[in-house]
């Protein structure tokens, strides 16, 4: 491989974006991806096959603590985007400002992002649904209406397609973009460590092999960026992974309520940013596992009882925080995170506001995804199952990870307002690692508009 | 606005003695603005010892009062007589009781005893007096209790109170028999319990350990606003099986409140100490929020086995933010409150002075 002038490692929404743009502005662009590129639509969305072979450990991850909160991380082209849920959020005006003010960072209110927002908005053609919601979304719906509770079906960047509507992953969008631009995509190929001397990177070493580089952009994700610093000898913490806690419930309904192949999209903001009330993925095989280690007895029911069963879930905005460690010898990272007695609160709280919704939807029995949960049909029932969630007995897992190099002008922090390493002169970072905390609500909008506003910032070399 | 229906000729009181009760009573002898629609007819008042008869006249002296258990039928039988048609307000419960087991037996077993009787006896509608303690507490200093949450019963105490309402709703039976819930959280104002002189002397003597950083928030409701909230659930049309929580128009942080108290009293010419420890607010002191966890477990543990503590319950509390959001109660109910906190601190600590009850030394030297 020969020279370029730009080397972006990781080709989720972070490194698409930088890609793109650096493609676009006539840039010698190498994106070096780990996983393989699976075309949209070739596996099934939110299947047991698509986490085998776009997840990282075929979803299998996990950050340590008391209680231990799975996460996943996408590992294909495209990154997260091409398994996630599509849901877009602005952030608020409020989150960004608490941002910049707490971190220092330059440039970051809601008006200097908006613009970047607009971009990503008109290329992943985010849209709010047409038409009537499905069962699973207006269960949700129903249950806020009659609660008073304040709720929005989110919109999504995806289209009406035949079938399903069809997400606009990045690489149907900026990785296609960027690959139009003259960008060269590496997919199968993991980077296992930068080459950086005198406080200059010189490429990325690939396979034993240094492809060498004017400029790298890391944007590996909030977990594996601050990890390939780590192993290239950046001095990075990787303290302050911030997720969002989450906890599931089961409900099921007297009528058919499950799509296996698409989600609940209504999300219950009545306590946001704090707590978010929501809809998971379904598929049968996710919810005769979660069933399954539950004990509920299938058994004697009509085979088809998944049809009317669909996952939930309440997600909060966390106190705590998480470290990345990466340990030589190892591959991956150990990740720990710390909930904090307060994030336990407020999970229980959630799980309690969510089980009231789900029975004022009209679920007829309900069963939260903890350790010897006990099954709810009363309003009776849900104050003993959401205080029997001890520590110990916490099943929680987060999709959303983000804070491990948050940007700002805050004494030692390892990245300026710009995503650039302070102590590297040609190194940047360029994704979900960058916002300081999760934001409560679906990060990859925010997480695009700042790469945007970020490569801009690179390519008039002011950075 | 929202419709009033006729109002009744006759209102029953349970609780009549406690201080929502008396404040309530008092309302009816001398009614303000800021009491709303509350009835001007004849009150009968149940009292749950001969004690209470006295202070039950000085609010009211025009009030019939009984003596007996809320849980004796026939005490409520004759407390019923001929009330065809009237409105109940439901106050009677046990807060702070020797034993766990009264909170069953009168929260849960009084207001059981009434609704039967009042159905029997054909009263038009029935108001009960909830509390905040059936929803636990809030997860975060921000958060506010929603008209609809479910219900998170905090010890023995909120338990009963949560069965108590969930019985109260399910009653509801338009035609013959309105119940509507009414949730106060902490109260304040005149008619006050030794517990609250406890506090005010506790913040004079600048021993009110305010937990953690005191950013910990209370919605407070002055007695006077919640009989305004009583008022208007027993007389708004079309509000039949639902509940209120009827607090003042904000939460005040718990540094607010002990800072409030401690410049009234000083302002009403008591002695305030000054707390000695750093960053404490004046007429408190910081207490690590440790303290309220320690106590909260020790709470937990004695109430398990059926003991009950006052000073440990309160303590256990201390660090938790406990705040409602009022603004169903508006809509529906049309709900004002117009007493606010250092204004409705005032009152009550003039209503002890007036009464001769020592709250801290004078600051003149007189007693
Ligand atoms: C199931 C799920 C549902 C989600 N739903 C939503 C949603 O509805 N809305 C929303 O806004 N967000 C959602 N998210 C989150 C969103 O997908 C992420 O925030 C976003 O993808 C993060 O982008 P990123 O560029 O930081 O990293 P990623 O998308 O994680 O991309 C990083 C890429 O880098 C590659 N990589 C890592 N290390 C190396 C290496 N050493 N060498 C080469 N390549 C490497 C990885 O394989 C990966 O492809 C969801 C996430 C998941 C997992």
């Amino acid at each position: 491989m020969s020279s370029y002038d730009v080397v972006v490692v990781g080709s989720g929404p972070g490194g698409s974006v930088t890609a793109r743009e650096c493609a676009r502005a006539g840039l010698r662009v190498l994106v070096v991806e780990e996983g393989e590129r699976v075309e949209p639509g070739a596996v099934p969305a939110y299947s047991l096959e698509q986490m085998r072979r776009q997840y990282r450990n075929q979803g299998l991850t996990v950050a340590l603590g008391r209680p231990p909160i799975a996460y996943t991380e996408a590992a294909c082209a495209g990154g997260g985007s091409e398994v996630n849920s599509g849901l877009y959020h602005r952030p608020s005006a409020e989150l960004l400002d608490a941002w910049s003010r707490e971190h220092a960072v330059e440039a970051l209110t809601l008006p200097d992002v908006e613009p970047w927002l607009g971009t990503v908005e008109d290329r992943l053609q985010v849209q709010g649904r047409a038409g009537e919601l499905p069962p699973a979304s207006a269960a949700l719906a129903r249950g806020a209406e009659r609660l008073g509770w304040a709720g929005l079906d989110v919109p999504r960047w995806a289209v009406p397609g035949p079938g399903h509507p069809e997400k606009q992953t990045m690489t149907r969008t900026y990785l296609a973009d960027a690959l139009e631009a003259g960008a060269e995509l590496a997919c199968g190929s993991r980077v296992d460590r930068l080459d950086v001397h005198d406080g200059r990177v010189r490429g990325v070493v690939v396979a034993g092999r240094t492809v060498t580089s004017e400029r790298v952009v890391v944007a590996a994700g909030a977990v594996q960026s601050p990890a390939l610093l780590q192993r290239s000898g950046v001095p990075v913490s990787g303290r302050g992974l911030a997720v969002h806690p989450t906890v599931k419930v089961v409900a099921e309904f007297a009528e058919d309520v499950n799509d296996p192949a698409d989600l609940a999209t209504y999300q219950v903001k009545e306590f946001a940013p704090a707590l978010t009330l929501g809809g998971s993925a379904s598929r049968p095989s996710l919810i005769a596992l979660a069933l399954s280690e539950r004990g509920w007895s299938v058994a004697g029911e009509p085979r088809e009882a998944w049809r009317r069963q669909q996952v939930y879930y309440a997600a909060i905005r966390s106190r705590g925080r998480g470290r990345v460690r990466s340990v030589p010898g190892f591959r991956d990272p150990v990740v720990t995170y710390r909930l904090t007695r307060e994030d336990l609160a407020l999970l229980r709280s959630g799980l309690a506001r969510l089980m009231h919704l789900l029975l004022a939807a009209g679920a007829t029995r309900l069963l939260p995804s903890y350790a010897g949960a006990m099954t709810v049909t009363t309003n009776a029932d849900v104050a003993p199952a959401a205080a029997a969630m001890t520590r110990s007995r916490a099943a929680l897992m987060s999709v959303h990870l983000t804070g491990t190099l948050p940007l700002g002008e805050r004494r030692g922090g390892v990245v300026d307002s710009w995503g650039r390493v302070r102590d590297v002169t040609n190194l940047w970072v360029n994704d979900a690692s960058l916002l300081p905390d999760a934001p409560g609500i679906n990060p990859q909008g925010t997480l695009m508009a700042i790469a945007h506003r970020n490569v801009d910032r690179l390519l008039r070399g002011d950075g | 606005m929202p419709d009033l229906g006729e109002p009744a000729a006759l209102t029953v009181l349970t609780g009549a003695g406690g201080w929502f009760g008396r404040a309530w009573l008092r309302a009816h002898a001398a009614p303000q603005h800021r009491h709303g629609p509350v009835p001007t007819g004849r009150v009968r008042a149940l009292a749950g010892s001969p004690g209470e008869v006295t202070g039950i006249l000085e609010a009211c002296p025009g009030a019939e009062v009984h003596v007996g258990d809320v849980v004796d039928p026939e005490v409520l039988q004759t407390l019923f007589a001929g009330a065809e048609g009237a409105v109940v307000v439901h106050a009677a419960g046990v807060i702070h009781p020797r034993r766990v087991d009264e909170f069953a037996r009168v929260n849960v077993g009084g207001t059981r005893a009434v609704l039967e009787q009042a159905r029997s006896a054909g009263v038009r509608r029935l108001v009960h007096v909830s509390s905040n303690s059936a929803f636990g507490v809030n997860p975060t200093p921000t958060d506010r209790f929603r008209h609809e949450e479910p219900f998170r019963p905090y010890l023995g105490y909120g338990a009963s109170k949560a069965a108590a309402e969930a019985e109260v709703r399910a009653a509801h039976d338009p035609g013959t028999l309105e119940t509507v819930v009414v949730r106060p959280p902490w109260f304040y104002g005149p008619w006050q319990p030794v517990r609250q002189t406890t506090f005010f002397t506790m913040v004079a003597a600048g021993r009110f350990p305010v937990m953690g950083s005191g950013a910990q928030q209370r919605s407070m409701v002055h007695v006077d606003n919640l009989v305004q909230g009583a008022a208007l659930a027993a007389r708004v049309s079309d509000v039949g099986g639902d509940a209120f929580w009827v607090a003042d128009a904000r939460p005040y942080p718990m540094a607010e409140i002990v800072r409030t108290v401690a410049e009234v009293l000083a302002d009403e010419g008591y002695l305030v100490a000054r707390s000695r420890l750093p960053g404490a607010v004046p007429g408190g002191r910081r207490v690590p929020a440790l303290v309220a966890r320690g106590a909260e477990r020790l709470d937990r543990l004695l109430q398990s086995r059926g003991r009950y503590q006052q000073e440990l319950h309160v303590l256990g509390e201390m660090d938790k933010t406990i705040a409602c959001d009022i603004a169903y109660t508006r809509e529906r109910l049309g709900y004002e409150p117009e007493v606010e906190l250092r204004e409705g601190m005032r009152e009550a600590v003039r209503w002890c002075r007036q009464r001769g009850i020592a709250l801290a030394p004078r600051a003149d030297g007189a007693r």
